[in-house]
C-alpha cells in the first residue's frame, strides 16, 4: 500500500483576488441552487475519507465543500467554510495539483473552482495503476507513475532523480541506478502514452496591452502530449543518510523543491508530466476483454484446471505493450508453452495492441484489421500456420459472445473488436455473478431468463425456468425491491384496471448497473474507515477526525502500540548503523511483548485483507463505470 | 334423414315384435332415429305400445336415448357396454354416456351437472358409484373424470413435469444435471482431442436429439419425454448461463431435425468469474440499504465487517 504524503510543490496558478465583489452574492446563491451530481451520500463520505487520508483535514473540508455545493469563488468558498483565505488558497493549490479541481473565468473576471468528485474517488484506483506500471515497465515504471500519482504533476527531470534515490536505496551496497535507464523507461512511458505532458500556459506572442485574464487557460497540441524533452539527464541515484532526516522524522521531500541542495535551475522547467488515467483504463479494459476470451474459448471446461490456467494467464498480462522487440522475445521464450494453449485470447490481445493507438478509447469498434496484418504482429516466436490463424478469426466471429466481428473480406479478412458489445457482455456478467452469489442460481436463472427473453409475464417466467410458482414469485419479487429487476405495466383497457393489466418483468442493464455502482462505495467506506483507525497514527500526526465510539478503546490500544513499534524498530535500525552486537538488539526487539506482537500481526493482516479487498471491489466498480460511460457516450 | 321403406306389416302387435323392429330399424340407421321413423314403420302401432317397447329397450339397456334439435333420437347401444351398465339405473347410464363422450380430455363435474341436468348430491353418488365400480376415474385434480382405460391427455396433467398436480422439481433437477454433464463431458473430449480448431468447435456441440436419446437411454425418467421436453431442459441451462446454443440449417430429413433447423448446444464457462464485489461484506449484506453512518447500523460498528476480519 502505497502511503501519500502530504506535498506542497511549486503552485502552478496564481490565485485571482475575485473581482466583482458585488457579484459574490449572487453567483453563490446560484451556484447553491445548482443541481448537484448525482453523488449518492456514500460517495461524499468516501471523497471526504480519501481526502482526509491523503491530505488532511483542511484539504479535506475545503474539497467536501466544493463537491456538495458546485463550483464557487474563492471568498465563498472562505466565508462558507469558516476558513482564512491563505487556507483555502493553500488548500485549492494542493487540490488544482492533483487535478481534483479544476477553475473557471466566468464573466467579469470572476473564478469559480469546481471539485471533480469522480476524479476524487480514482484516488482508489492508485495502487492498481502503479501495479500495472510494475508488471509493464518493472520497479522503474512502479516508482515512476507513483511519483506522478503522489505529486500530481512533476518535471521530468525530478521524476528521474527521485525515482533513481530510490533504487538506489534498495541495491545492494556500493550500487548506484543511473540517471540514463531510469530516463529509458520514462521515454517508453511517454511514447505508449501511459504518462503525458500537463497543459502550459500558451507562450503570449502578441503582446496583449490589456491586463492579464484572472486566471490562465491552459492549452496543450496533441501532437506535443507525448513529446519527451530532449535532455542529458546525467548522474547517479543517491542513498539517503540518516542525518538527511529532519528531527521530526518528516522526509526531505517535504520542503518545496525550489529550496533543494543544489541551486541549478532544472533543465526542463515549465514542462510538467501526469500520469495518463485513460490509457491505464484502456488497458484494464483489453485485460477484462482478453480475460474473458480465455475464460470462454480458451479453458477446459472443468474446474481445476480452469483455475490453474487463470492463474497462468494472470502471469501472462503482464506482457509489456511496448512495441520494443527485444521486450517480446524475453517474454515470450518464457511462456511459449503456455501460448499454444490460449491461443484464441492471445489473438484477440494482439488484436487489441495494434488498436492502441489508432483508436480512441470511447470507440464502439476498433479500427478494422486484416488477417495479414494480425498475423505479421503476431508475437514474435509464436508460431501457428495463416490458415490456423484465420480459422481461430473465423471462430471468434462466429462465437456467439460477438467481440469479434469480420468487417470484409480484403487482406485476407477484415476483422474489428466490438469494444461497446465486449463491455456490455462485462457488465451483464457483473450483474449475473452478483445476483447469483447475493440469492442463489435460481434466481439468477430467473434473471438471466427475464434478460433474455426481454419481457415475460410472472406465468411464463415459471414454464420457462421450470422452478414452481411460489418460489419463482418470492425471487422476483426480491430481485424487484433491490432493483435488479423492474416491471412494466401494460393496461389492456383504457381504465388500467389491476384484473385487465399485462405486469411484465423486464431487466433493463443500464439502470441495474448504476444502482450497483452506487453500492460498491459503501465496501470502500467500510475499509477506509477501517484502516483508517488501524494506522492513521502511523503515518500522519494527525488524529483522526471522527473516531468511532466503539473502536475508541481499540484505536488507543492500536496507537500505543503502534507508536512503541516505530520506536522500537528506529532504536535498532539506528543501533545497527552504529555497528551494536547481536544481544543488545535482541534486547531492545524484546521490548514489545509476544502479544503485542500478536496484536500487531492481527492489524498487519488486517490491513493487508481490506487492501486486497478493495482492489477486488474496485475491479467490479471499472467494469460497471466502463460500460456505463461507453453507453452514455452512444446516446 | 334417408328415405324409409314404408313396410306394410300385419295388424296383429306383438310387444317382442315391436321391440325386435325396432331394433332392426335402429341397426338400419346407426345414427339414431326418431319417435316419427319408428311410426312411419308401423304405422297400425299405437303411441302407448310404441312407448312401452321404447321404454323397455332402454330399461334393458339395448337403446340409448339422445336428444337433437328435432327431438328424441334412439340409438342402438354397443353390445359390449350393454353388459357393464347392467344393474345401473338410467341415471348412472346417462352420467356415463357423457363422461364417455368427453373421451380423453376427461369433463368436469360440473359439467356433468350442466349436462345431465341432474343435481350434485345425486351427480357425487353417481360418481362414486362408477369409481368404486372402476369404470371411470379421476384424473389430476379429482375434479376431472374419464373412462377407467384411457389415458389422460397431456394437457391435463401439466405434461411429463407433473404427477398429480404437483410440479416434479426433483425430477427437473435431476435431468439438469445429467444433461449438463453429457455436454460438458463431450466439451472436454473435444478439446482434449487436439484436433485443428475448427474440428475441435464442432465436435464439442451435441444436438438436441443427441441429447435426448442419451436421456431415453438412461432411463431415469418413468415418463416417456419428448425432444421438446429435453428442449426445455437445455433453456433452462441456457438461463443458468452453463449452455449456450446455436441454430443450424440442417437437410430436410437429417436425424432431429425440425422445419430445416437444429439445435445445438454446448457447455461453456463464464467469462468472468465471481465478481470482485461479493468477496466484501458489503456485496452480499442483507441490510445494506439500512446501513448509514451514524446510524443504528453503520459501517464503522458492522458486525460482518469485523466477522470477516476475523476469518
Amino acid at each position: 500500500r502505497h502511503r501519500i504524503r502530504t506535498i506542497l510543490s511549486n503552485p502552478l496558478f496564481c490565485f485571482s483576488e475575485d473581482g466583482g465583489g458585488e457579484d459574490l452574492a449572487k453567483s453563490g446563491k446560484g451556484n447553491r441552487e445548482r443541481l448537484l451530481s448525482t453523488m449518492t451520500q456514500a460517495e461524499i463520505k468516501l471523497c471526504s475519507l480519501l481526502l482526509q487520508e491523503h491530505f488532511g483535514e483542511i484539504v479535506e473540508k475545503i474539497g467536501v465543500h466544493l463537491i456538495r455545493t458546485g463550483s464557487q469563488p474563492l471568498r465563498v468558498i472562505a466565508h462558507d467554510t469558516g476558513t482564512s483565505l491563505d487556507q483555502v488558497k493553500k488548500a485549492l493549490c494542493v487540490l488544482i495539483q492533483h487535478n481534483l479541481v479544476i477553475y473557471q473565468v466566468h464573466k467579469r473576471g470572476v473564478v469559480e473552482y469546481e471539485a471533480q468528485c469522480s476524479r476524487v474517488l480514482r484516488m482508489l484506483r492508485y495502487p492498481r495503476y502503479i501495479y500495472t506500471a510494475k508488471t509493464l515497465y518493472s520497479d522503474t515504471g512502479e516508482l515512476i507513475v507513483e511519483e506522478l500519482l503522489l505529486n500530481g504533476k512533476m518535471a521530468m527531470s525530478a521524476v528521474v532523480k527521485k525515482v533513481a534515490d530510490r533504487l538506489t536505496e534498495t541495491m545492494e551496497d556500493g550500487k548506484t541506478m543511473d540517471y540514463a535507464e531510469v530516463s529509458n523507461t520514462f521515454v517508453r512511458l511517454a511514447d505508449t502514452h501511459f504518462v503525458q505532458r500537463c497543459p502550459l500556459v500558451p507562450a503570449t506572442e502578441n503582446s496583449d496591452p490589456g491586463p492579464p485574464p484572472p486566471a490562465p487557460t491552459l492549452v496543450i497540441n496533441e501532437k506535443d502530449m507525448y513529446l519527451v524533452p530532449k535532455l542529458s539527464l546525467i548522474g547517479k541515484g543517491k542513498r539517503r543518510r540518516s542525518s538527511d532526516e529532519d528531527a521530526t522524522g518528516e522526509p526531505k521531500a517535504k520542503r518545496p523543491k525550489h529550496t533543494t541542495d543544489n541551486k541549478e535551475p532544472i533543465p526542463d522547467d515549465g514542462i510538467y508530466w501526469q500520469a495518463n488515467l485513460d490509457r491505464f483504463h484502456q488497458h484494464f479494459r483489453d485485460q477484462g476483454i482478453v480475460s474473458a476470451v480465455a475464460n470462454r474459448m480458451d479453458q477446459v471446461i472443468s474446474k481445476w484446471v480452469g483455475q490453474w490456467l487463470s492463474g497462468i494467464f494472470t502471469y501472462l498480462q503482464m506482457w509489456p505493450l511496448a512495441y520494443s522487440q527485444s521486450q517480446h522475445s524475453r517474454v515470450n521464450s518464457e511462456f511459449q508453452f503456455t501460448f499454444q494453449t490460449q491461443t484464441s485470447s492471445e489473438i484477440v490481445r494482439t488484436m487489441l495492441r495494434m488498436s492502441e493507438i489508432t483508436t480512441s478509447s470511447s470507440a464502439p469498434f476498433t479500427q478494422p484489421l486484416s488477417s495479414n496484418e494480425i498475423f505479421r504482429s503476431l508475437p514474435v516466436g509464436y508460431n501457428i500456420s495463416k490458415q490456423v490463424l484465420d480459422q481461430y478469426l473465423t471462430l471468434l466471429a462466429d462465437d456467439p459472445l460477438e467481440f469479434v466481428g469480420k468487417s470484409g473480406d480484403s487482406g485476407g479478412g477484415m476483422y474489428v473488436i466490438n469494444l461497446h458489445k465486449a463491455l456490455g457482455s462485462l457488465a451483464t456478467a457483473t450483474l449475473e455473478s452478483v445476483v447469483q452469489e447475493r440469492f442463489g442460481s435460481r434466481c439468477a436463472r430467473i434473471f438471466r431468463l427475464v434478460l433474455q427473453k426481454k419481457h415475460l409475464e410472472q406465468k411464463q417466467v415459471e414454464d420457462f425456468a421450470m422452478i414452481p410458482a411460489k418460489e419463482a414469485k418470492d425471487m422476483l419479487y426480491k430481485m424487484l425491491s433491490e432493483n435488479f429487476i423492474s416491471l412494466q405495466e401494460i393496461p389492456k383497457t383504457p381504465d388500467h384496471a389491476p384484473s385487465r393489466t399485462f405486469y411484465l418483468y423486464t431487466v433493463n442493464i443500464l439502470s441495474a448497473a448504476r444502482m450497483l455502482l452506487h453500492r460498491c462505495y459503501k465496501p470502500f467506506c467500510l475499509s477506509c474507515l477501517n484502516r483508517t483507525v488501524c494506522i492513521s497514527c502511523l503515518l500522519s500526526p494527525q488524529s483522526v477526525a471522527n473516531l468511532i465510539e466503539r473502536r475508541q478503546f481499540e484505536t488507543k490500544e492500536n496507537k500505543r502500540l503502534l507508536e512503541k513499534s516505530q520506536r522500537v524498530e528506529a532504536i535498532i535500525a539506528s543501533m545497527q548503523a552504529t555497528g551494536a552486537e547481536e544481544a543488545q538488539l535482541q534486547e531492545i526487539e524484546e521490548m514489545i511483548t509476544a502479544p503485542e506482537r500478536q496484536q500487531l500481526e492481527t492489524l498487519k493482516r488486517n490491513v493487508n485483507k481490506l487492501d486486497a479487498c478493495e482492489i477486488q471491489v474496485d475491479e467490479t466498480i471499472f467494469l460497471l463505470e466502463s460500460y456505463i460511460e461507453s453507453t452514455m457516450k452512444r446516446q | 334423414m334417408a328415405e324409409v321403406k314404408v313396410k306394410v306389416q300385419p295388424p296383429d302387435a306383438d310387444p317382442v315384435e315391436i321391440e325386435n323392429r325396432i331394433i332392426e330399424l335402429c341397426h338400419q340407421f346407426p345414427h339414431g332415429i326418431t319417435d316419427q321413423v319408428i311410426q312411419n314403420e308401423m304405422p297400425h302401432i299405437e303411441a302407448q305400445q310404441r312407448a312401452v317397447a321404447i321404454n323397455r329397450l332402454l330399461s334393458m339397456g339395448q337403446l340409448d336415448l339422445l336428444r337433437s334439435n328435432t327431438g328424441l333420437l334412439y340409438r342402438i347401444k354397443e353390445s359390449q357396454n350393454a353388459g357393464k351398465m347392467k344393474g345401473s339405473d338410467n341415471q348412472e347410464k346417462l352420467v356415463y354416456q357423457i363422461i364417455e363422450d368427453a373421451g380423453n380430455k376427461g369433463i368436469w363435474s360440473r359439467d356433468i351437472r350442466y349436462k345431465s341436468n341432474l343435481p350434485l348430491t345425486e351427480i357425487n353418488k353417481i360418481l362414486k358409484n362408477l369409481e368404486s365400480k372402476k369404470l371411470i376415474k379421476a384424473a389430476s385434480k379429482k375434479k376431472v373424470y374419464m373412462l377407467y382405460n384411457l389415458q389422460p391427455d397431456r394437457s391435463v396433467t401439466g405434461g411429463a413435469w407433473y404427477s398429480d398436480q404437483d410440479f416434479e422439481s426433483e425430477f427437473v433437477e435431476v435431468l439438469n444435471q445429467q444433461c449438463f454433464k453429457f455436454l460438458q463431458t463431450k466439451a472436454e473430449t473435444a478439446r482434449e482431442s487436439k484436433q485443428n480448431p475448427m474440428i475441435q468447435r464442432n465436435s464439442s456441440f451435441a444436438s438436441s436429439h443427441e441429447v435426448w436419446k442419451y436421456i431415453c437411454e438412461l432411463g431415469i425418467s418413468k415418463v416417456e419425454l419428448s425432444m421438446e421436453d429435453i428442449e426445455t431442459i437445455l433453456n433452462t441451462l441456457i438461463y443458468d448461463g452453463k449452455v449456450e446454443m446455436t441454430i443450424i440449417a440442417a437437410k430436410e430429413g437429417t436425424v432431429g431435425s425440425v422445419d430445416g433447423h437444429m439445435k445445438l448446444y454446448r457447455a461453456v464457462n463464464p467469462i468472468i468469474p465471481p465478481t470482485g464485489l461479493v468477496r466484501a461484506p458489503c456485496g452480499l449484506c442483507p441490510v445494506f440499504d439500512d446501513c448509514h453512518e451514524g446510524g443504528e447500523i453503520s459501517p464503522s460498528n458492522c458486525i460482518y465487517m469485523t466477522e470477516w476480519l476475523e476469518f
